[in-house]
């Protein structure tokens, strides 16, 4: 297909705005993505951070609250006097201002004296916790309460609960249940211990912490159990929490590494950072889940994008503007030249016909004075009597030289002209190459 | 005075001294080379004695290259 100068030029204008338009749009994009996600990694990990402070912070108030209660002269003397329903009234009225989901009393032996909650009885002597506080040791630490404790503190329905997949579908059943514990010694007045006292705050669907880092961080937070949410602020479509909901993209923090990247719960993609929870002896219990939802980045992509397409286009446009006018004067000039070459190469032909018209009519005077001289020299060898003959003769020799100086330069014309048809071809193919670029049309 | 023979290297070359002669205001008739002279050119020039000095000035200052004059 042939297209005219100004479609090609045009064309090639409009082809490269449009490739540097796409490459431009793509390389922002490209880098966009890149570099808000790194920074929002980076946020996130800073969250994430925070939502570890909040988490000491409740573990740091447990331990205060617990060793208070240890050196509490009530307590102190109920226990003395193994008072265990005064106990257990003062148990279940402390655990219930404090916030303590559990508070148990052992004696020295490890036997619970009373509880702030569920059946008395039972024993704490292979509790490890109890027991190094029954060595002097106030002990604080996040941990994993089995189904035994959970079941003795009265606890076991607040963490009983099936683990369901994304989907829906169940996929365990989850019957122990993530913690944040302490354990004090209770001395009497000579400080010898007489027993302990063992209390935490049992975190399935509990959402005090989660609700508090999200109310100040923004973002999502969660705590895992395993693999498990048993508490979070990670909201479904229908504006429920979700809970007891597996994820497996992050089960490997189970095994202490921390986990970063981009993870997609109730049909929600954040990016996140999981912190292993580590007991006191750097042992992985669960695990802090902070996200934030990529929406917030993309939103910032597209919109960038959006606009960066639009400016772009009003630029194509404006160049295009810019353009138009200057590949048409260009196209105009190379018009209005190749006409003049073809109008100069019509005149050129008319001058070599002509030339090779006047070359053969002096070819031919020639001619007919060289046979003139040959009839005045048989004229002479009749005899001259007058002497005209002679003066005839001599008329006709100066004749002859112009006419061979005339011929002569007819020739040089004609050699010259030849080359001029040359040139005049060689012209009307640069006259018509050029018609055909202007116009795009066959010549 | 007898007429002298300019000749140059080429027929082009006469035809330019024709030219150049007769804007210089010299006149000159352009004749069949004689036989006498050696000249690539099939024509040279005739010009009378006495303009001999003026008409090579003439073309000396035209820029014409004189092949030689024949007495």
């Amino acid at each position: 297909m042939k297209m005219s100068l100004r479609v090609r030029l045009l064309g090639t204008i409009v082809g490269a705005i449009l490739l540097c338009f796409v490459i431009s749009i793509v390389a922002a994009r490209f880098t966009l993505q890149r570099d808000l996600r790194s920074q929002g990694q980076a946020q996130v990990a800073n969250g994430a951070s925070a939502f570890g402070g909040y988490w000491d912070s409740r573990k740091d108030q447990i331990r205060l609250l617990v060793a208070q209660d240890a050196v509490a002269d009530t307590l102190r003397r109920a226990l003395q006097a193994h008072d265990a329903k005064g106990l257990a009234d003062q148990l279940a009225n402390v655990a219930r201002t404090s916030g303590l989901s559990f508070l148990t009393v052992v004696d020295a032996n490890g036997r619970v004296v009373a509880r702030a909650n569920g059946p008395n009885g039972g024993s704490f002597a292979a509790n490890p916790f109890v027991k190094r506080a029954l060595t002097g040791e106030t002990v604080s630490t996040a941990g994993v309460l089995t189904a035994a404790e959970l079941a003795g503190e009265g606890l076991a329905p607040q963490a009983s609960s099936d683990i369901k997949d994304a989907d829906g579908k169940v996929v365990s059943h989850l019957n122990e249940g993530l913690a944040l514990v302490s354990a004090a010694p209770m001395s009497d007045a000579n400080e010898r211990t007489i027993g302990a006292i063992y209390g935490g705050v049992l975190m399935n669907h509990y959402y005090d912490i989660v609700d508090q880092s999200t109310h100040a961080l923004g973002g999502a937070s969660a705590l895992l159990d395993g693999d498990a949410i048993v508490a979070s602020t990670i909201l479904a479509p229908d504006g429920t929490r979700i809970v007891d909901q597996a994820l497996p993209e992050t089960a490997g923090v189970a095994s202490g590494t921390p986990f970063d990247g981009s993870e997609t719960v109730g049909g929600t993609e954040y990016l996140v950072h999981v912190d292993p929870i580590l007991n006191d002896q750097n042992k992985a219990v669960g695990a802090r889940w902070y996200g934030t939802p990529m929406a917030a980045i993309n939103d910032i992509i597209n919109h960038t994008t959006e606009s960066l397409a639009l400016w772009g286009l009003l630029a194509a446009i404006v160049a295009l503007a810019l353009a138009v006018p200057v590949v048409q004067r260009i196209s105009n000039t190379i018009g209005q030249r190749s006409k003049q070459v073809s109008d100069a190469a019509k005149e050129l032909g008319v001058a070599i016909v002509g030339s090779e018209v006047s070359g053969d009519h002096v070819a031919a005077t020639k001619t007919a004075v060289e046979k003139s001289g040959a009839l005045i020299d048989d004229l002479a060898k009749t005899g001259d009597p007058t002497g005209k003959v002679a003066h005839l003769k001599s008329l006709n020799e100066e004749l002859s030289g112009d006419m061979f100086v005339i011929d002569t330069l007819s020739q040089e014309m004609s050699s010259r002209m030849t080359q001029a048809v040359a040139r005049v071809h060689e012209l009307n193919d640069v006259a018509g190459a050029l018609d055909k670029l202007v116009t795009g049309e066959a010549g | 005075m007898a007429d002298v023979i300019l000749y140059f290297g080429s027929n082009a070359d006469t035809m330019i001294a024709t030219k150049a002669l007769k804007d210089a205001g010299v006149a000159a008739k352009m004749i069949p080379k004689p036989a006498n002279v050696s000249s690539p050119a099939n024509l040279c020039l005739s010009v009378d004695g006495a303009a001999e000095s003026q008409a090579v000035s003439a073309l000396g200052a035209a820029g014409v290259s004189l092949g030689g004059v024949a007495k």
